[in-house]
């Protein structure tokens, strides 16, 4: 009798050997194969891990803001770039617009009695941001200033905090593009920095112990995060004094 | 509806980077498995499904359509494990212990306890050993085959697939894995039993 190799044994043990039919009849009448097969089911027997321990849960968010820094921009694909308009093509248009708008201002009647007040319609995309962030600044502050006080030895349940933090981090994020496509660096980095913090709040467990909170304080305090937060939310107050202020009709 | 994962591969390739969170919060964990089982140490299995996802991203346009994410992704997990273990010769460091106290828990590879009884106790360490020095003679290929088809049940297509081999050469590494611990453990194995 051929006796089954050493390979075609291994392999049924898994299942994955060839003519599995006749490795078995062949088992059954040979012992030696037999033992050898009862071997090497032993040795995988008594290799067997442990079951995979549950990562932490913000695994993702973890994972998304270390990454999120690291990828680069997709360039857009050769049919966008096909059908988007080259930039000689741009700037004609704009100066188009521009030479229209100053034929249209010589020749336009003028209301002679606000001749002053008109300003220009130009919008500064960093000032709607900064102004649009305001509110949202100071939501955080208040929330980092209750966490900042918060005393670890008489409440440790900082689950509607938590709450709070979840919807600020959201709303964060789009400011945080927002200041990212408009090229507002300062106002970018301090964001991103608030979001890591808030992340930290938001994933937290409910019950935290003394020195979980005292990581989060520490994280806030390291970073100087609320004397950024009051240094932008000054900017932000300085934008919408009245000098700066225009309503829809001036802009029109 | 939740949106399928091509619909969202398009939307990244059309220039919108920021859904390709959608597929990190979609997958981490499951690919976060995949890697822990072969390295069994968090922190290394954390850089190394970073590393994943951001290789994915920067070859998002060879991605096929057609095909399977979660396979590609996880393909790109294996590899990137791959590597790792051959610059970090975590063949050579990464012992297998039966009861490991706090500190090694985080590192090493648990294994089943075989028995209580004081008398197998020690033989029963001995294999543990004898398993740590059979790891060790493995090579980082053949300790994926085996991980992939022996502890995560994965078949001989998906392993040719994820580790780029074709069947007959991923049965053949999982064959000289086995080899290789059935050299070093048989006679121990035989001996608790």
């Amino acid at each position: 009798m051929k006796h089954l190799t050493e390979e075609q044994i291994i392999l049924h043990c898994f299942g994955d050997a060839e003519n599995s039919d006749a490795i078995n009849g062949h088992l059954k009448e040979c012992g030696a194969c037999r033992a050898t097969f009862d071997q090497v089911k032993a040795v995988l027997a008594s290799i067997e891990p442990t079951p995979v321990p549950e990562p932490h849960e913000s695994l993702e968010q973890k994972l998304w803001l270390k990454l999120r820094d690291r990828l680069p921009e997709r360039r857009s694909s050769i049919l966008q770039r096909l059908f988007s308009p080259p930039k000689w093509a741009v700037a004609a248009a704009v100066a188009v617009l521009v030479l229209t708008a100053f034929v249209a201002g010589r020749f336009w009647p003028r209301d002679s009695q606000r001749p002053d007040q008109v300003q220009s319609a130009q919008v500064d995309p960093q000032r709607v941001v900064l102004v649009a962030v305001g509110e949202h600044l100071e939501r955080s502050q208040m929330l980092l200033i209750e966490i900042m006080h918060t005393d670890a030895r008489s409440s440790l349940d900082l689950s509607h905090e938590q709450a709070r933090a979840r919807d600020l981090l959201d709303t964060n994020r789009l400011y945080r593009l927002s200041a990212q496509k408009t090229g507002d660096r300062s106002v970018e980095g301090m964001l991103d920095q608030l979001e890591r913090v808030l992340a930290e709040i938001a994933n937290a467990p409910s019950t935290l112990t003394e020195k979980d909170l005292q990581e989060i304080q520490n994280q806030v305090q390291s970073q100087g995060l609320l004397f950024k937060i009051r240094v932008i939310g000054s900017k932000v107050r300085q934008e919408e004094t009245p000098s700066h202020q225009y309503s829809a009709n001036q802009r029109l | 509806m939740e949106v399928t994962d091509a619909a969202v591969v398009a939307q990244v390739l059309a220039g919108d980077r920021d859904a390709f969170r959608i597929l990190v919060e979609r997958h981490s964990r499951g690919i976060y498995s995949v890697i822990y089982r072969m390295t069994g140490n968090p922190e290394d299995t954390e850089e190394i499904l970073q590393e994943t996802f951001l290789r994915a991203y920067q070859s998002l346009q060879r991605f096929e359509l057609r095909s399977s994410f979660l396979t590609w992704l996880y393909r790109i997990a294996v590899n990137r494990t791959l590597d790792f273990l051959n610059a970090k010769k975590m063949t050579d460091t990464s012992p297998i212990v039966e009861n490991p106290g706090p500190e090694e828990h985080q590192q090493e590879v648990q294994l089943r306890s075989g028995n209580p009884g004081p008398d197998r106790l020690l033989l029963s360490t001995e294999i543990q050993t004898r398993i740590v020095t059979a790891m060790k003679k493995l090579t980082p290929v053949e300790r994926l085959a085996f991980t992939l088809r022996h502890l995560e049940g994965k078949s001989i297509d998906e392993i040719g697939h994820a580790l780029n081999l074709k069947a007959d050469a991923a049965k053949n590494s999982i064959y000289r894995a086995v080899q290789k611990l059935r050299q070093q453990l048989a006679p121990f194995v035989g001996a608790a039993k």
